[in-house]
């Protein structure tokens, strides 16, 4: 109650400083308070009826009976604006409330799908993931097998956000709970797929590509669920090309079937792994071409594999005027020259 | 962010086309028109994306959801007017394989 | 009730009545223009519902002393289809999507009490209170 008083008085010292001498100081003031009473959530038609009763007082011959009454209308207009704006503050609230609530989730996915490049004698890997919005749909997991192999899963889940993230940790979950013996790239398709093809939406769908390693004799052996294509680069002719892989998505057909490929890899050799937010970037000028990205790949060959996948990214961020369309995920693993 | 969605039902085909850009704004929009039309018995569905100059994996969805209701109501699924660009998300993602995607309308029109 | 006054809502010229009413009690019991135009909002809004959602109803005005207070009752009676979730009605920003309940958080800020019942398909009913400051 005591600010409203206060706010009174305020006003009326104001309104008589101004027409006094209607100075812009005056005016000034005005506008400081009605930030002031912003801040106390002072709806508008407070003011006009402060304005009003100040005014009756002070000029009670001039303020007759029509001026009061024009008020009534300018009261009942500010009433459906105070209705609005604060309906509008409490939506921002919400916001605000869903946007921490996002943050949580972000994190907790964050933990839940984390995985460690890891750090293999003889090779050297390089993942980055970004995700378009606060959650990310695209999902990658790096597995050290005992027998001196590293599998890794690369998996796009159709959409963005928090519908694809709740799907991607199903599959997460899914893959974790296969046992040791049926990790080849083949069996871990097709049981993820069953896993899929029981669980989701009709419109929604699971591309994946999972390769393993063999550390010993150098074979990267592979199969793709309708996962955008991975690259090959061979050192020896300082050429690219697409690691040939063909099979459905999952979640499609319940009883598919995956072929698995093998690719012998030579010293200085890379396969490029990534999701279709790398070859969706948009440029304002069309879609970034293939050629494009490995322009980028090579002038960055002579790196670490970490820090080519972070400068490609870098670079492509900046074509895209830092608007990034849909997740990104970029993993590149190289058999060293010397090991 | 536009999409023209037209429905032309021609004795027992049921002939869609699709103009426009097809992302995850726009889906929606498109499923809800067509996942009803697709769930009729028998149905057959020719779905034209000639007018189509973006597609992203949402806009894959909608077709694979159409796709799979078609097929359990026993019906008929076409995709026709493909561009290089979709022609390539469909073979990528083994959907060539399984729904038929011609890259020619029947008794090509000019 | 003698202290209790009801206009029926049909069409659009019922709302208007249903605010006169209004605020004719709000300045017999001494409301300043403020509060009257607060009063009058929460009516309108009420009225509006059941004009375009809820077919037929009434808004009744009561004048209310209880404890040395005085206060006005607002009631909002409709037969109409009813509200399923009511937590989600008086949640804001449901009134931008339209519909039955919208603008019901608005009207409950205006008032200084306000209590809502409804079941599918037997109607809805409000009652809100503004006391005397």
């Amino acid at each position: 109650m005591d600010f409203r008083q206060k706010l009174e008085s305020k006003y009326r010292e104001i309104l008589t400083n101004y027409l006094a001498d209607r100075s812009e100081q005056a005016l000034y003031q005005g506008q400081k308070l009605s930030r002031n009473a912003i801040e106390r959530n002072i709806p508008p038609e407070e003011i006009v009826s402060i304005h009003r009763n100040i005014m009756a007082e002070m000029f009670p011959e001039k303020f007759n009976d029509k001026m009061q009454e024009s008020f009534d209308i300018l009261l009942e207009v500010m009433v459906a604006y105070g209705f609005a704006y604060r309906e509008h503050q409490n939506l921002k609230h919400i916001q605000q409330e869903l946007r921490t609530e996002m943050e949580i989730a972000a994190n907790v996915q964050k933990t839940l799908l984390g995985t460690e490049v890891p750090c293999k004698k003889g090779m050297d890997i390089g993942a980055i993931s970004v995700p378009a919005k606060h959650m990310n749909g695209d999902y990658f997991n790096f597995v050290e097998d005992e027998n001196n192999s590293v599998s890794i899963a690369i998996a796009d889940v159709i959409g963005k956000g928090l519908p694809a993230a709740l799907c991607m940790s199903m599959i997460k979950y899914a893959m974790d709970s296969l046992p040791e013996n049926r990790k080849t790239p083949t069996l871990v398709l097709e049981n993820l797929n069953r896993v899929v093809e029981q669980n989701v939406d009709l419109t929604m769908f699971i591309t994946m590509f999972y390769g393993t390693y063999h550390i010993d004799d150098h074979i990267f052996s592979y199969a793709s669920a309708g996962h955008e294509p991975g690259l090959f680069y061979h050192a020896e002719t300082q050429t690219f090309s697409e690691l040939p892989a063909k099979g459905l998505l999952l979640g499609i057909e319940k009883n598919t079937k995956y072929r698995k490929y093998e690719k012998e890899v030579m010293p200085g050799d890379m396969i490029i792994l990534m999701s279709d937010g790398v070859t969706e970037s948009r440029t304002k000028e069309g879609f970034i071409e293939r050629e494009e990205l490995l322009a980028l790949i090579e002038k960055n060959i002579h790196l670490k594999a970490q820090n080519i996948v972070q400068n490609v990214y870098k670079e492509l961020e900046k074509l895209q005027d830092f608007q990034l369309r849909d997740d990104f995920t970029l993993i590149i693993l190289r058999r060293n020259v010397l090991s | 962010m536009n999409i023209n969605i037209d429905v032309n039902h021609n004795e027992n085909i049921t002939e869609v086309t699709v103009g426009g850009e097809i992302d995850v704004y726009t889906a929606p929009e498109l499923k809800k028109e067509l996942i009803p039309l697709s769930e009729k018995d028998n149905v057959e569905m020719i779905v034209d994306l000639s007018g189509v100059s973006y597609m992203d994996s949402t806009g894959l969805g909608v077709f694979v959801g159409l796709f799979k209701n078609v097929r359990a109501h026993d019906g008929q699924f076409k995709i026709i007017g493909l561009s290089s660009r979709l022609k390539r998300l469909f073979e990528i993602t083994g959907l060539a394989d399984i729904i038929d995607i011609s890259t020619k309308m029947e008794g090509e029109k000019k | 009730m003698d202290n209790q006054s009801c206009v029926k809502i049909i069409n659009e010229w019922d709302i208007v009545s249903a605010r006169q009413l209004g605020r004719n009690v709000a300045k017999e019991l001494g409301f300043g223009t403020v509060d009257q135009a607060r009063i009058t909002t929460a009516i309108s809004e009420l009225a509006r519902n059941i004009f375009l959602y809820a077919g037929q109803g009434q808004i009744c005005i009561e004048k209310l002393y209880e404890n040395g207070k005085t206060g006005l009752r607002l009631l909002s009676i409709d037969s109409g289809p009813g509200i399923k979730d009511l937590r989600q009605v008086m949640e804001d920003g449901y009134s931008t999507s339209g519909g039955l309940g919208a603008g019901l958080p608005g009207v409950k800020r205006l008032m200084d009490d306000f209590q809502i019942d409804s079941s599918p398909g037997e109607g809805t009913d409000i009652r809100a209170i503004k006391w005397l400051r």
